[in-house]
């Protein structure tokens, strides 16, 4: 033992040596569990970003983010390996005839881009935000300024702790029981935007909550003291500063919203369709139409299709764009609370 | 000098005139729409509970018809009969399985050529067809009665499907034709007469197939090692109990009795403790959950057995032994991997995922492992370890929250006392925060049956009980999941068909499965939190 060392110093016991060696388990199943998070992430990314980006200007693959799903066509020609959409094989056989007897292995999807499918995600989260962070907000106010305890509170806190925990395929199944069949909506973005809000309603409220209860008390007392009504209170002195908060709710609804693809599955997703939504007749059946969206493309692309190379790319490609567009949606949230918190500061 | 008289008191001088809509102020009126927008959360529950309600209960009327059917049209009477030959094909089964150990024995042990062991087998590959063949009458009589069985229920669908016709017909109002159509009444009796008429052939039929299976088997060839004549012996046992049994179904076709009503409650029965989820199929459609809920839980419980150490412990680390940088990387990592979309996860196991497991489990080194090595890539492994990463990341944050909430005296008076930093969690936060983490797993669990996607793609989709007999090793066949099926089904069935009904039953279960784990976990936070203070 090193006789320099002071009298409290700590000594190396076993005991000493056992907490050390339980300290490094925790250390390591933390670190494993970051680990196959970025294992998940980075292979998404590694393999996705070939499909979306190019070596040479402009840099990004414009066909595969503005194009609409294609089957791909692969065979032999002259000793050469085509690879083509179907458009292009179709314009292909009219100009060389004797390609029509060809032989082509064809996957479905695997050509062209996903375009319908980013605008209908896009669509699917903005709507579905809006009416949530409506219902959500307004409840979380009513909860946190206007609700005195009692057993009403109570209990409408417990039913959406309770909503909270139901599975996201129940509200598949409820959105598809209510807007689809009884009021008769069909498959269309208003079902499922519907669907989707009520099911990220808990998350909004909660954190909209939070956020209501971090403005001092003080704000609303000196309102009230200078003869402000309740709601010109709550409208001037502290929504404004709840705000930054409650766009943190957002962005945590907006991550839920975007990546489930269990109830959408029903009430507003289709596997392929043609028109993009705003190619409609009248501006009513906008919001009565069924839309592609990125995580049920997904789910159609890596189960309807075999593994390989040629269907690798879109797969990737459409599992990277996802997962770039929800970083996006969230990062926007974030720049933007951000802005407004130095704006409103206490 | 005062002057005393007293005046009336000026009136105020701001004078409130409010707005009254419906006999509210306007405050009034704004939280009022406050309050019916919390009302919202409420609403949605009811109505979940309704629509699934609504949708999923007539399952139990339509269960009850289908399951009448099965009885009034025969099919049950031939599954007797069924359920005989194919408890045959288990014994020629177990005859096959016994050849391949016989094979094994003479190439690797008695290093013989492969043509020379075909050779040696020779014998017990003529017994075995005799065995096999055997079944052969009684086998052709069940396929003609149950010919017979399913043509009977075709009429009774036709005639229900005429029914239906006629009254949709009159309910628009062409009376004329609604008359045109003809529906055939349904004896059940005079259709059912040559159906049982058999009862005198199958007898025959089975007591030759009885005598034959026992001559049969004091024939059977020598066997040269005790390992193989035991197995020998065992078949030679179960062929005995099985010829043994026969008089017991030749009674049950005697006693059946088409008109036995189906009680009320077998349909409900048949579908909390039926052991078969059959669709779309010829002969007779079943709807048992039990399949379909043991999947659930059994990837439920892989998933949890991953994940409970590795939140709780990286919940532990990040708030007691962490330094607080260490805390600013982790938990925005943690919290991140809870937004990687579950579809993505899914994609990840069927893409990458589920062929390196499968590619680890062949290593020769890892064998010990139970069910290493497997050949089927989707299965409850593959999709339990994803599933862990979806739970991980709600055990850590609410263990986190958990631990949290202990009281700095707590610690503080532990480290008075002179116990180590290791004791003191171990032995004071932990103990405190045990409530808040078990709830923590609850949850966690609720997350992981609650997922859709992971498992879809991931779990194999084989509707079946897996096969518990190899104990451990069931965690590597595959399975289908009450939320599987829900999103495989949903997008093809009829409406309104018993088939859709039943899948809003699942989801009702689902539905009612996850009340009761939060219920179960806000019980267990609430009355064993330790009192602070």
């Amino acid at each position: 033992m090193n006789p320099a060392l002071h009298v409290f110093a700590a000594r190396t016991s076993g005991v000493r040596r056992m907490e050390r060696g339980v300290f490094w388990l925790f250390r390591l199943a933390t670190y494993f569990v970051l680990l196959c998070g970025a294992v998940v992430l980075l292979n998404i990314f590694f393999k996705g970003a070939p499909t979306v980006f190019k070596s040479e200007a402009p840099f990004i693959n414009t066909t595969f983010l503005t194009q609409a799903p294609e089957s791909l066509y692969i065979f032999e020609w002259k000793g050469r390996r085509m690879e083509l959409g179907d458009r292009e094989f179709r314009a292909f056989k009219e100009k060389n005839p004797d390609a029509a007897k060809v032989e082509a292995e064809s996957y479905v999807y695997s050509a062209g881009g996903i375009f319908p499918c980013i605008v209908g995600t896009l669509l699917l989260v903005l709507g579905a935000m809006t009416i949530a962070l409506v219902l959500g907000v307004c409840a979380a106010i009513y909860l946190n300024e206007y609700a005195k305890e009692g057993r009403f509170i109570r209990f409408i806190r417990l039913a959406i702790l309770n909503l909270a925990g139901v599975p996201s395929i129940v509200f598949g199944l409820f959105g598809f029981g209510l807007f689809v069949i009884f009021f008769g909506w069909n498959v269309s973005l208003l079902a499922g935007w519907f669907t989707l809000a009520f099911m990220v309603l808990p998350v909004v409220v909660t954190a909209s909550e939070e956020s209501l209860k971090g403005v001092p008390k003080g704000f609303r007392e000196g309102s009230l003291a200078l003869g402000a009504s309740k709601w010109q209170t709550i409208r001037k002195n502290v929504l404004p500063y709840a705000l930054p908060g409650i766009l943190t709710s957002a962005i945590l609804g907006v991550a839920r919203v975007a990546g489930e693809t269990a109830p959408i599955m029903f009430t507003a997703a289709y596997v392929v369709r043609d028109k993009l939504p705003w190619q409609v007749e009248r501006f009513s059946d906008a919001f009565f139409q069924g839309v592609m969206a990125l995580p049920y493309h997904i789910y159609v692309v890596s189960s309807k299709i075999p593994q390989n190379e040629h269907t690798e790319r879109v797969q990737y490609g459409t599992a990277f764009v996802f997962l770039v567009l929800v970083a996006l949606i969230a990062t926007v949230s974030i720049v933007l609370r951000n802005h407004l918190r130095r704006r409103h500061q206490w | 000098m005062t002057d005393t008289t007293i005046t009336a008191p000026a009136q105020f001088p701001v004078i409130k005139r409010r707005l009254r809509f419906l006999g509210l102020t306007r405050d009034d009126t704004i939280r009022a729409f406050f309050g019916g927008n919390a009302l919202v959360a409420v609403i949605v529950l009811a109505l979940i509970t309704v629509f699934l309600a609504r949708e999923g209960f007539g399952f139990f009327a339509q269960n009850r018809m289908n399951l009448e059917v099965y009885r009034r049209a025969g099919l049950e009477y031939v599954d007797f009969i069924r359920q005989q030959t194919d408890d045959h094909t288990a014994l020629t089964r177990y005859l096959a399985d016994i050849r391949l150990h016989w094979f094994a024995v003479l190439t690797e042990q008695e290093k013989r050529p492969v043509n020379d062991a075909n050779a040696a087998l020779a014998p017990f590959d003529a017994f075995a067809e005799k065995f096999a063949a055997a079944v052969e009458p009684l086998r052709a009589l069940a396929s003609e009665l149950g010919e017979v069985a399913t043509a009977i229920k075709t009429k009774f669908a036709v005639a229900e499907d005429r029914k239906i016709e006629r009254e949709q017909l009159l309910e628009a109002g062409k009376e004329a034709a609604a008359a045109g159509v003809k529906i055939e009444p349904i004896d059940f009796a005079t259709e059912l007469e040559p159906l049982l008429g058999t009862l005198p052939a199958y007898k025959q039929t089975s007591r030759e197939f009885a005598r034959g299976l026992v001559t049969l088997l004091d024939s059977a060839p020598a066997i040269p090692t005790p390992e193989l004549r035991r197995r020998m012996d065992n078949l030679k046992r179960l062929t005995r109990d099985y010829v043994a049994g026969f008089p017991q179904i030749g009674q049950k076709l005697e006693t059946w009795d088409f008109t036995r009503p189906v009680a009320a409650g077998q349909a409900f029965t048949s579908f909390v403790f039926g052991r078969q989820w059959l669709t779309a199929s010829f002969w007779q459609d079943w709807y048992g959950i039990i399949p379909l809920f043991v999947g659930s839980l059994m990837v439920g419980a892989v998933a949890l057995l991953l994940a409970v150490p590795l939140g709780v412990g990286a919940a532990i680390y990040v708030n007691q032994v962490a330094g607080v940088h260490e805390q600013r990387i982790i938990k925005p990592g943690i919290e991140f991997i809870s937004a990687i979309p579950s579809v993505v996860l899914g994609f990840f196991g069927i893409a990458v995922f589920g062929e390196a497991l499968r590619q680890l489990s062949q290593v020769s080194w890892l064998s010990w492992m139970p069910g290493f090595p497997y050949g089927e890539r989707l299965n409850i492994l593959t999709a339990g370890c994803l599933l862990a990463l979806v739970a991980v990341p709600t055990i850590f944050t609410l263990a986190e929250d958990a631990l949290n909430n202990v009281p700095r005296a707590f610690k503080e008076a532990s480290f008075a006392l002179g116990a180590s930093r290791l004791q003191t969690i171990l032995r004071i936060v932990v103990p405190a925060s045990l409530s808040g983490i078990i709830a923590a797993v609850l949850l966690g669990f609720g997350r992981v049956v609650g997922e859709t996607m992971v498992v879809l793609l991931c779990a194999g989709n084989r509707i079946a009980i897996p096969d518990f007999t190899h104990g451990l090793a069931v965690i590597t066949e595959p399975v289908h999941t009450m939320t599987g099926i829900i999103a495989q089904e949903m997008g093809e069935v009829v409406r309104g068909s018993i088939h859709y009904r039943a899948l809003f039953m699942v989801g009702l279960v689902l539905f009612a499965l996850s009340l009761a784990i939060n219920y179960a976990a806000q019980k267990i936070v609430r009355r064993y939190r330790i009192s602070i203070g």
